[in-house]
């Protein structure tokens, strides 16, 4: 007892000298797997895996850097609830990155239903605690293949059906540009639709499509025809759209959000056979008529086929008519103007 | 000027058929430039000086409501009155107006010495008659199918309004090119008419003019049929 007590301080005495040590001493606890404690008549784990707590961003750190009210080793009380602002402040000491982030957070659905005392995520609960890694790390939890899982917690309907998605199979195909949540909803400042903010009002919705939809090379890789967006911004739907008409139908009127599916795809609302019923929510008399034609057409592009005819067959008649009449015109005037000065 | 004698070369009903196509063809140009060229500075300004997108649409809607009333009232006209169905055969083409052009064309480069002689209508104005007539059927038509595509939804395949609205967009533009190009040079900057020809709204012009202008009708108001055989009529 008595050799294990001057072990003791010895360990103590040197795990006191550097961080790394320091933290040595916590894991001589915290690293054991079933270390907890009953609260609440519930078993509460207070492990943490020291191998991923080392890849972590915050490998350099003691744990007592953050958890600045444990003084002595082991601690007898239970640690205050710390916060990610604790240092990552402007004009923070320790060099911890300072981004707009968590001011943007404060402004999101999550932090205004956490002040109403709502269940919500706040940092920890999408960065994690102890494992924060940058989000380009595979490991890290808000790495993009990862992020519907992680959002998935809370949101598992939504999560059941974008995985039945188009842009989740890209993921799975390991196309990575491909949209998970929060390539539409933002990342810190989720709003909700009704706020004219928000990437989801009805009028921003196409230009949260368009990020990636208009962008040629991604899109020739994936096999969706670029020249949608712009069309769509050009037809009766679009320009009302663009001039405060909400009630005009956006990409998500059609295309569905969440599930979002190729046409070929039966479960699609925009397949050929589901036609009738998309258009049905606005246009109450729409039937099969609506799937015989093509949509998002641009009357420069061959593929538009009868508009195409018609805009080209215009264009040039338009022109001959218009030259046509001119030079009647000019030659009319230089008449005049001669029979004048021989008049004279 | 010296005063002159007038002529009545356009009855209150003509008049007023112009004044209404007048009326509701340049309203529905401004409305439906605001809407064809959205994406400009002047597109914009046009669609906020009509009282915004909506209203613009309601205000295009209106005045092709105008331009319908017109339309039937010019057929009533053409068909059911003596002297509609009058003006309309005086605007019906006939070879003399191909023969006209050619001289027309000739006296412009020096070949002939005199002008083409004219009847009430020369071609330059059947030209614009007959453009109009058919730019308006068109207009007319492919109108109703994006007006009412709510109930035509049924009945139509969706490439019918793609096509209706390229049609009713590019002769839109076609309009515009003759209302610019063609009409304003025939009424207004024309030398004979420069800066403006009036008779559309009193119907008068001087014997001047009509001498100048349309020398077989103005033979016709004048003299007796046998004196127009013998200065040469049908030449």
């Amino acid at each position: 007892m008595r050799r294990f007590l001057y072990f003791a301080i010895f360990l103590f005495a040197v795990s006191q000298t550097s961080a790394q040590l320091r933290n040595e001493r916590c894991f001589v606890c915290h690293g054991v797997k079933n270390f907890g404690i009953v609260e609440h008549g519930k078993f509460k784990s207070l492990y943490v895996s020291k191998e991923d707590f080392e890849a972590s961003v915050h490998s350099k750190f003691a744990c007592v850097s953050c958890h600045v009210d444990v003084r002595v080793i082991p601690h007898l009380t239970k640690p205050q609830r710390i916060h990610c602002l604790q240092c990552h402040f402007e004009g923070n000491v320790v060099g911890a990155p300072v981004t707009a982030k968590p001011e943007k957070y404060k402004e999101s659905v999550h932090a205004k239903a956490l002040a109403k005392g709502k269940n919500a995520p706040d940092c920890k609960d999408c960065h994690t605690v102890h494992y924060v890694r940058k989000p380009e790390d595979p490991n890290s939890s808000v790495y993009k293949t990862r992020i519907p899982e992680l959002c998935g917690r809370c949101h598992e309907t939504v999560k059941e059906e974008y995985y039945n998605s188009i842009h989740w199979a890209g993921i799975q195909k390991g196309e990575l540009s491909s949209a998970v949540c929060s390539d539409c909803h933002r990342e810190h400042d989720i709003l909700p639709p009704e706020d004219p903010r928000s990437s989801l009002n009805p009028k921003n919705v196409v230009g949260t499509c368009d990020k990636c939809h208009s962008d040629v090379k991604l899109m020739k890789r994936v096999g969706v025809p670029v020249q949608n967006p712009e069309a769509y911004k050009e037809s009766f739907h679009g320009i009302a759209l663009k001039f405060g008409v909400v009630r005009a139908a956006n990409c998500a009127s059609c295309h569905e959000y969440h599930s979002v599916l190729p046409s070929r795809d039966p479960r699609s609302p925009i397949h050929p056979a589901n036609l009738a019923k998309t258009c049905g929510k606005c246009h109450p008399r729409a039937n099969e008529n609506v799937a015989k034609g093509k949509f998002h057409v641009l009357p420069g592009e061959r593929e538009s086929g009868i508009v195409y005819y018609v805009y080209t067959f215009f264009k040039w008649f338009t022109l001959i008519v218009l030259i046509g009449l001119f030079t009647h015109i000019v030659l009319d005037l230089i008449g005049h103007i001669r029979r004048k000065r021989k008049k004279e | 000027m010296p005063s002159q004698k007038k002529v009545l070369r356009f009855s209150l009903s003509w008049r007023i058929q112009h004044f209404l196509l007048m009326v509701s063809v340049t309203l529905l140009i401004i409305t439906g430039f605001a809407l064809r060229y959205h994406d400009t500075w002047f597109g914009r300004f046009l669609i906020f000086i009509e009282g915004g997108f909506e209203t613009r649409g309601t205000l295009h809607r209106i005045s092709a409501v105008l331009l319908f009333i017109t339309a039937v009232y010019h057929l009533i006209y053409i068909l059911f009155t003596r002297e509609g169905r009058k003006e309309f055969r005086e605007l019906l083409p006939r070879k003399k107006d191909f023969a006209d052009f050619v001289e027309s064309i000739r006296y412009d480069i020096g070949k002939n010495e005199k002008p083409p002689m004219y009847g009430r209508y020369s071609y330059k104005e059947k030209i614009q008659y007959w453009a109009f007539f058919l730019f308006v059927i068109l207009m007319i038509l492919s109108g109703i199918v994006l007006w009412f595509h709510n109930y035509l939804f049924g009945i139509l395949p969706k490439w019918f309004f793609d096509f209706s609205q390229a049609l009713h967009s590019a002769t839109a533009t076609l309009v515009i090119t003759f209302l610019v190009l063609w009409h304003l040079y025939l009424v207004h900057f024309s030398p004979s008419n420069f800066p403006i020809n009036a008779s559309f709204w009193h119907g008068y012009v001087s014997e001047e003019w009509l001498k100048e202008n349309h020398y077989l009708e103005y033979l016709n108001l004048t003299s007796s049929s046998e004196e127009i055989k013998n200065k040469g009529y049908g030449k």
